[in-house]
């Protein structure tokens, strides 16, 4: 498959402004909008729908001007009911589209896992390939914006752990732009979770990805090193990745040199990626928002630890959310790892 | 069974119109200052019930608070005072001090604030179950929306209780909005009253600005559950006049006209007209009306004066029986993440 | 007398800045509380911020048409009587302080 140089203009907003070198800076909330836009005019088999995407633009704006832009066809608005949404996509999939549905919040895909996780995830299996689901899902996520109930939880891990799934979450501009095209270029289901505390930020977003000189296609599960660093690994996606160099930044103050890495792709992870980093740092802490108990840092290190046992010199430490509901406003600071947090457990790795 | 368009209701006795005047007005100052709050950085979010005064307090009324239950989402202020609910605690819900509210929901008779539509409709089934299984005669009585109505759990619920008898009253407030979306856009055929009949139980579709006829149609859906009838669906069909939330514009999807036009319905102005015509005099009014901005003003107060909530509360209520997993996790954020 | 600031509240879940568009008051102005005194242009939509206090406005930080960040200060009143606590900017976690100090690993 070859894919053509991604054009990363901004379609909606005009608040957009080109930098030397051809990257154009905005937020991620804009940086989602164009790549949402160039899905659509490149493949007419694209559609976008859900709950409030259409005539509003979705409840941040991300799906602003699609619907003025595309007509309602391509564009939509459905019903409340997140189960219907995964289910319809599934259908249109097997019918030749390529949907990239939008559950409004991360606590709202719970009534639309039963299609995700028995559905979506496995159709291609059940068919022996005959039917794929080029569907991408995306989904406003994690914590940080002192939202109700069910609008700051974290859901990688149960994704994840699903056959089938493919799962992303971008941490800037660039990669929600590049990352999101990618994973509506491929023929199975993507989960792609956009930390909704980063929708604001601005950051360059290149025209041609990174990764891929020429416009060859990036493979999926990629991580990134965002800071090169000798004396331990910091290992985070989404929101958590600023947290990470800004510990990175303190800790520099000690003379410690943290490296730190995007995962990006949640599923696959990318283990060599993460093993190589290790062999060079022997240590390793894994930041994440979810609880503790069976999240993705237990993966993580579990992978750590298989790839890269005897350059370890501490075990792998995890700085999470505890075993408890994602919390209202106040409660929220508390609940999500701190620089301090994360400091003690690199002090910890570092004086094992 | 067909849903029926209900009439226009008879008047309320006065002292109980009155009443309901009382508790509709004191919703729309609360839910007044709740907005002001939340654009002075008090509350991160607020979900205004503005014109919906009179199906929620209306339905309220109704019920019976020693043995009914009413099962709320998140847009039920005026249902919540009708009933008791301490309103500083309601309100504590949207301060974001804690997500299910700060009153307690087993003695008000009205479950935590839910932000999941459709989510606790299931759960009004199964307690009017439970007071037909231990021999009671309560009801239970869910709140849910239009937009909610296109939930499956609201689908199944409504099957549920129509297969059990059970003794429940949906009460859907068809505000016509569900954030950006219209009835036409969200309920195919256009009526809510209207699928009760697949689900084998009476439906009736009122006007919900119409205080009087809301309480009667609850009243009668009540007495049908309660003597076995088993549960029956009310729509009440109302307006949201202010955005779904204060994080919403509505000028990007909704003619100002038909805002307009539903502000012209007003609820509570209409209860006061009634109440004009019925022989209350402007001094009684008056008075109602002093007593309902001084009590709003002093629950504005009360929610601004509310602590923060003990850092240790993250950990206190996950489980009735605490894990030593959980302890030791406690005891870690204590000296790591306390101050 | 008791001099209080206001500042830009986050104003909708998780935004970061806003534009005055136009002020309803100016310095010297008495006002009550939830009377008028900005309206503001987000990413989402305009709104109208009621004042939060009854008293004497002293000083507008911010001119029209000029944005502002959440936590900045939009005005500065004389109070007759202390209205208690008004706005909250969130606590972004991102505390500048810190207690754990490091000692790089011998090599």
């Amino acid at each position: 498959m070859t894919v053509t140089p991604v054009n990363a203009e901004c379609a909606s907003t005009g608040s957009a402004h080109e930098e030397p070198g051809g990257a154009v800076e905005m937020s991620m909330r804009e940086a989602i909008n164009s790549a949402l836009h160039t899905a659509l005019r490149e493949d007419p088999r694209t559609l976008v729908f859900g709950e409030d995407v259409g005539r509003l633009g979705g409840v941040f704006r991300v799906t602003d001007g699609l619907w003025h832009t595309f007509g309602e066809d391509r564009v939509f608005d459905t019903p409340i009911s997140e189960s219907a949404i995964i289910g319809a996509a599934v259908g249109l999939a097997m019918n030749g589209f390529r949907p990239i549905p939008e559950l409004q919040f991360d606590g709202f895909a719970y009534p639309a896992v039963d299609q995700i996780v028995n559905q979506l995830a496995r159709m291609h299996y059940r068919t022996r390939g005959a039917v794929t689901m080029p569907v991408t899902v995306r989904l406003p996520s994690f914590g940080g914006i002192r939202a109700p109930e069910h609008h700051g939880e974290s859901l990688e891990a149960l994704f994840a752990h699903v056959p089938g799934l493919t799962v992303v979450a971008p941490s800037t501009p660039h990669d929600a732009h590049h990352l999101l095209l990618r994973s509506v270029r491929t023929d199975d289901p993507v989960i792609y979770l956009e930390p909704k505390a980063r929708y604001w930020d601005r950051g360059p977003v290149g025209r041609r990805n990174d990764e891929a000189p020429g416009g060859t296609v990036e493979p999926i599960g990629a991580s990134r090193v965002v800071r090169a660093g000798r004396h331990a690994t910091l290992i985070a996606w989404g929101a958590m990745v600023r947290r990470c160099l800004q510990v990175a930044d303190l800790a520099a103050e000690d003379g410690v040199e943290l490296e730190v890495i995007d995962l990006r792709w949640l599923k696959p992870i990318d283990a060599d990626g993460l093993a190589a980093s290790v062999a060079r740092t022997r240590r390793a802490v894994v930041v994440h928002e979810a609880p503790l108990t069976a999240g993705l840092g237990a993966e993580v290190a579990a992978l750590v630890t298989e790839r890269a046992f005897r350059d370890l010199a501490a075990p792998v430490q995890r700085v999470t959310g505890y075993d408890v509901p994602y919390p209202a406003g106040p409660l929220e600071p508390r609940y999500l790892p701190t620089n301090d947090r994360v400091l003690l457990a690199v002090q910890r790795t570092l004086e094992y | 069974m067909q849903a029926q368009e209900a009439r226009a209701a008879d008047p309320l006795p006065p002292a109980h119109a009155r009443s309901l005047y009382r508790a509709m007005l004191t919703a729309r100052l609360i839910d007044g200052e709740a907005i002001a709050l939340q654009r002075q950085g008090v509350l991160p979010a607020y979900v205004s019930a503005r014109g919906q005064e009179a199906a929620q307090a209306g339905s309220a009324a109704a019920l019976d608070i020693e043995r009914d239950f009413a099962f709320p989402t998140y847009r039920e202020i005026a249902a919540a005072l009708t009933l008791g609910v301490d309103m500083v605690g309601y309100l504590a819900s949207h301060r974001a001090l804690w997500h299910g509210g700060l009153y307690d929901p087993v003695a008000s008779r009205f479950g935590a604030v839910n932000a999941v539509v459709g989510g606790p409709v299931p759960h009004a089934v199964g307690w009017a179950m439970g007071e037909r299984l231990a021999g009671r005669t309560g009801c239970a009585l869910s709140y849910f929306g239009d937009g909610a109505s296109s939930e499956g759990d609201v689908h199944e619920a409504m099957n549920l209780a129509g297969v059990m008898r059970a003794p429940v009253v949906f009460l859907c407030q068809n505000n016509r909005w569900a954030l950006s979306v219209p009835n036409e856009r969200q309920v195919a055929g256009g009526s809510i009253a209207a699928r009760a009949a697949g689900y084998g139980m009476p439906g009736v579709a009122v006007d919900g600005n119409d205080v009087a006829a809301v309480y009667r149609a609850t009243r009668q859906a009540l007495e049908h559950a309660r003597s076995g009838g088993g549960p029956s669906l009310v729509e009440a069909r109302t307006y949201r006049i202010e955005p779904h939330s204060t994080s919403d514009d509505t000028s990007r999807y909704r003619d100002p006209d038909e805002e307009r036009q539903w502000r012209e319905r007003d609820p509570v102005a209409r209860l006061r007209a009634e109440l004009g015509e019925a022989g209350h005099t402007d001094d009684t009014l008056a008075r109602v009306e002093r007593e309902a901005r001084e009590s709003a003003e002093r629950v504005r107060d009360g929610i601004c004066a509310r602590p923060e909530p003990d850092g240790d509360d993250l950990f206190r209520y996950v489980y009735a029986e605490p894990t030593d997993e959980l302890a030791r996790q406690w005891r870690a954020w204590r000296e790591e993440a306390a101050p | 007398m008791t001099e209080r600031t206001f500042t830009l509240p986050d104003l909708g879940e998780g935004l970061v800045e806003a534009r005055v568009l136009e002020w309803r008051v100016a310095p010297g102005d008495r006002v009550g509380r939830n009377e008028p005194l900005v309206e503001l242009e987000t990413a989402k939509s305009a709104v109208e911020i009621p004042s939060p206090h009854a008293g004497v406005v002293t000083r507008l930080h911010v001119e029209e048409d000029q944005l502002v960040r959440v936590g900045d200060t939009l005005v500065t009143f004389d109070l007759e009587r202390d209205s208690g606590i008004v706005g909250t900017v969130p606590e972004e976690a991102e505390r500048t302080e810190r207690r754990v100090r490091l000692r790089p690993p011998e090599e």
